[in-house]
């Protein structure tokens, strides 16, 4: 039975056991509080950079580009917003509700552009639909069309282009959370749907799954918000772009901050509307297990649509950008793989690995105890602590470097100052620093899929625990963790896959001589030169797809029921 | 907990912290903070670690390094730090990130124009931006000054990158150190008014337009084209082929081609300051300056060195003598105007 409970769930501990936790608890959350403030830190840091003395260029932005930035930006998230939705939803629909030929094969490969970068999904398509191109250039043999002036064709670097590329790569956050949404509604509710003539998709399933649904779409919207690879390449005028234009353009980091911290404390206040609106209801399972539906058979039109819901994201989200880049190294181009190469390959493996193990750590600690322990207050510290995916990489890696600088500084005041060790920082250039900047970025992914896992869980199941005797640590060891197995090991590989592509922290924050596959790609790729960097561009696409299937493993016995 | 205890305790947090630091300043390191790629410095850096045995280590980044270098303070390992324009170069100075440097060798080497007064950075080379135009442009047609290509002739003809980048933004400081703040809003708005496409790509990209018949005239930087001519893709030799290259305003009188310079500085708070130098006057060597041409199609600042082969076989042509500081003075200003115009 699914019932709707209120959001504090009903405490059944006694008084004894209550006066026991207490003194524990205030180490739990102070620990909490303690780890949220350190990953808030950075943010900090961006809203203090914020807080300077501007050289008063705010009239003239407002006068010339910032309607602009702003009316761009929400276009932009439109647009991604919509792609995403109709691609993630429309596949995971299509998976779950439907049996047709290759349906197992779908299930994880519709998860393959997460494995792709936006920056380079951005280069591969202008190289394959600009006037040089394929496209165009079979057009023009077709036609005997002579130059760009006899014909129209959609121009990629446009808007339109920006939202296609953006949305293709990241839809697989939507899919991979309706999917599971979809596949632990209970059979039931289906069947009383068929029963009431409701349509099943959106009379059943979407609004089931709508908390899935928008905690997708909320790190596919912070991820837009943040691009700056995709919209520079297709000069798209987004905040983004204006950040660093007053940043770098007039030397006004100041006012770039301010810029910045107005886009985060947009995305905020979406999330935050979401969260009410939701917030009086809660969507649980208290039956034992769901049994999902059983799946239809497709057959003619059907089978048509969930072919082209599988086949379309996958060829425009991977399929295509792969394709152009196998093309290059066909032709010749970036053929040898060099030791420098091989490194590279070697620190993206340890940043990432890295990064994951860190984000699941951190992250589990957050959810498992402001979710048993915390009162509303502790909740909100660690959600809000997940939010630095909102900013842009580079303005939050100046925010880690500036916090850290200042951590450093006190520390070797004590340190070298006080106590006379020879100490020169911890965080000044080492890898510390990039793995502390990926956790406070890629947070909201981890933070995102264990929150979304422990709410399917009985909201009673910890008490239960607790009153059979079993202490907190226990509980969540014998109790909880088995269940969430599932769940972790999905953040965990979406962290993995994303710090992969992560590119402009680790640009700036990297120690000397360390390189990964992104910064070695960048190198090439700043100076459209993408073809001479194609083998290691490729390798970032492949490391991702060993991830992708495992983290397809992990949903699929998520979804199997405990 | 007892002093010795704590001792012991901070020991080992040293020690666990010193595992995750970066390279050691042992001498006979140099530490570089650089916005230029590495492929493209590796022959300098292999070149002086030959004859120096000094091993370099290298960080690039294109944005935040000036950030970075603040936020170290003290602690900073930089030595010097490398960029690829004037603005960036200032911005460091601006905010007291480069140590002034007295060398005979440097103020002999580089004319005054192309270093600060004050000795904190010094040009390595320098490149000028130029006009492509497509090579079946009868010669009477074609623009001489960057001026004219705000005259509606060009209407719906020329190609550029987005205004808002460096170059682009160095370019239009340059009109405003010629004809002011009002001058140039003018000539950029002439200039967008007159553009084929919505401003995109790099340079190289705008050259490929030409070639590919989406507009006449282009505006880039000097080195494109030998990148182009030499590239390994041979696609890119038919978009070199497809243009000319013309250096603006050359007439009697007039104030010569709009450059920028690739340069650097010492890092303020650097433990290695004479190795530093050393480096720095390296790269105004003959040797070295002549490496900027091979590598990167570039002008040596050291008059004693001319331009190479092939940089001659371009053309001769006379630079605009701003001091180079100016351009960077006006950066801020000209951001504005191409916002104002929407470049």
């Amino acid at each position: 039975m699914v019932t709707e409970v209120s959001q504090t769930f009903p405490d059944t501990s006694t008084r004894a056991a209550r006066r026991r936790s207490k003194d524990g608890n205030r180490l739990w959350t102070g620990a909490t509080a303690l780890i949220s403030l350190l990953l808030l830190a950075p943010i900090f840091s961006v809203f203090v950079a914020a807080s300077g003395d501007g050289q008063g260029n705010w009239g003239h932005l407002v006068d010339t580009v910032l309607p602009r930035y702003v009316a761009n930006t929400l276009i932009l998230m439109l647009g991604v917003g919509g792609v995403t939705l109709i691609f993630g939803i429309s596949s995971a629909w299509a998976v779950t509700r439907y049996d047709f030929p290759g349906r197992r094969f779908f299930e994880w490969a519709l998860l393959l552009p997460a494995a792709i970068p936006a920056y380079l999904i951005a280069y591969t398509y202008t190289d394959f639909l600009e006037y040089a191109g394929p496209v165009q250039g079979l057009l023009r043999d077709i036609f005997g069309w002579q130059s760009a002036r006899d014909y129209w064709f959609p121009e990629i670097r446009s808007m339109g282009g920006a939202m296609l590329v953006i949305g293709a790569v990241l839809y697989p956050y939507v899919y991979m959370m309706t999917r599971t949404a979809f596949l632990l509604t209970p059979g039931s509710l289906f069947e009383a749907g068929l029963l009431a003539r409701r349509n099943l998709l959106f009379g059943i399933a979407l609004p089931l799954a709508r908390p899935a649904i928008i905690a997708g779409l909320a790190l596919v919207m912070m991820e837009t918000i943040s691009d700056f690879g995709t919209v520079e390449y297709f000069a798209v005028r987004t905040l983004t772009l204006g950040i660093f234009n007053v940043w770098l353009g007039m030397n006004d980091l100041t006012a770039a901050a301010q810029i910045a911290c107005f886009a985060f404390l947009f995305i905020l206040a979406l999330l935050a509307i979401e969260l009410h609106a939701r917030s009086r209801r809660r969507y649980s399972d208290t039956s034992k297990k769901a049994v999902p539906l059983k799946r239809l058979r497709a057959r003619g039109v059907s089978l048509a649509g969930c072919l082209i819901a599988c086949i379309a994201p996958i060829a425009v989200g991977f399929l295509l950008p792969v394709g152009v880049l196998l093309s290059f190294i066909l032709r010749g181009y970036s053929l040898d793989v060099t030791p420098q190469v091989v490194d590279a390959g070697v620190n993206s493996l340890i940043v990432s690995g890295g990064t994951a193990l860190l984000v699941i750590g951190v992250a589990g600690f957050l959810v498992f105890v402001s979710t048993y322990r915390g009162g509303p207050m502790l909740k909100r510290l660690a959600a809000l602590s997940a939010v630095g995916y909102a900013f842009p990489g580079t303005i939050l890696a100046i925010g880690v470097v500036t916090a850290a600088g200042a951590l450093d500084s006190g520390a070797v005041a004590v340190l070298r100052d006080w106590l006379g060790f020879d100490f020169r920082g911890w965080f000044s250039s080492g890898v510390g620093l990039v793995l502390f900047a990926c956790l406070v970025r890629f947070q909201a992914v981890g933070y995102g899929a264990i929150s979304a896992g422990i709410q399917r869980l009985p909201p009673n199941l910890m008490n239960a625990s607790r009153v059979l005797g079993h202490g907190f640590g226990a509980s969540l060891r014998k109790v909880v963790l088995p269940l969430m197995r599932g769940s972790i090991l999905a953040g965990g590989l979406l962290v993995f896959v994303d710090v992969m592509k992560e590119l402009p922290m680790t640009l700036l924050l990297r120690p000397f001589n360390f390189e990964t596959l992104a910064t070695y790609v960048y190198q090439y790729a700043k100076d459209e030169l993408l073809e001479q960097a194609a083998m290691p561009a490729l390798m970032i696409v492949i490391a991702g797809i060993g991830p992708v299937m495992l983290m397809n493993a992990a949903l699929r016995r998520l979804t199997r029921g405990s | 907990m007892t002093a010795l205890s704590f001792r012991l305790l901070a020991a080992a947090v040293v020690s666990v912290g010193s595992l995750a630091s970066g390279p050691a300043l042992a001498d006979g390191e140099l530490n570089i903070y650089s916005h230029r790629q590495p492929f493209l410095i590796e022959p300098f850096i292999k070149k002086y670690e030959e004859e120096t045995g000094t091993r370099v280590n290298i960080v690039f980044a294109e944005k935040g390094l000036v950030q970075r270098l603040q936020a170290e303070g003290e602690q900073s390992p930089a030595d010097v730090i490398l960029t690829v324009d004037i603005a960036r170069l200032s911005e460091y100075a601006d905010a007291d990130l480069l140590a002034p440097t007295e060398s005979e060798i440097l103020e002999a080497d580089i004319p005054e124009h192309l270093r600060d007064p004050q000795n904190r950075w010094f040009a390595f080379a320098k490149r000028t931006r130029v006009i492509a135009v497509a090579k079946d442009m009868p010669e009477a047609e074609r623009p001489k000054r960057y001026e004219d290509l705000a005259d509606p002739v060009w209407k719906g003809r020329i190609c550029t990158r987005p205004g808002s980048h460096v170059y682009n933004r160095a370019l239009t400081a340059s009109m405003i150190a010629a004809h002011g703040v009002d001058g140039a809003t003018e000539w950029a708005q002439g200039l967008v008014d007159n553009l084929a496409r919505k401003p995109q790509g790099n340079d190289r990209a705008q050259a490929k337009a030409i070639y590919e018949g989406q507009c006449d005239v282009a505006i880039m930087n000097n080195y494109y084209y030998g990148k182009m001519l030499t590239s390994e893709d041979p696609a890119q030799h038919d978009w070199a082929a497809a243009i000319d290259i013309i250096f603006p305003n050359q007439g009697e009188g007039d104030r010569g081609a709009h450059i920028n310079v690739s340069g650097g500085g010492i890092a303020i708070h650097s433990k290695n300051k004479d190795e530093a130098r050393r480096f720095l006057e390296f790269l105004t060597e003959p040797e070295a300056q002549r490496l900027y041409a091979d590598v990167n199609f570039e002008y040596p600042v050291n008059p004693a060195v001319g331009p190479s082969d092939e940089l001659k076989s371009w053309g001769e042509f006379r630079e605009d003598t701003l001091p180079i500081a100016r351009i960077a003075e006006l950066a801020p200003d000209a951001q504005k105007v191409i916002d104002t115009v929407g470049w």
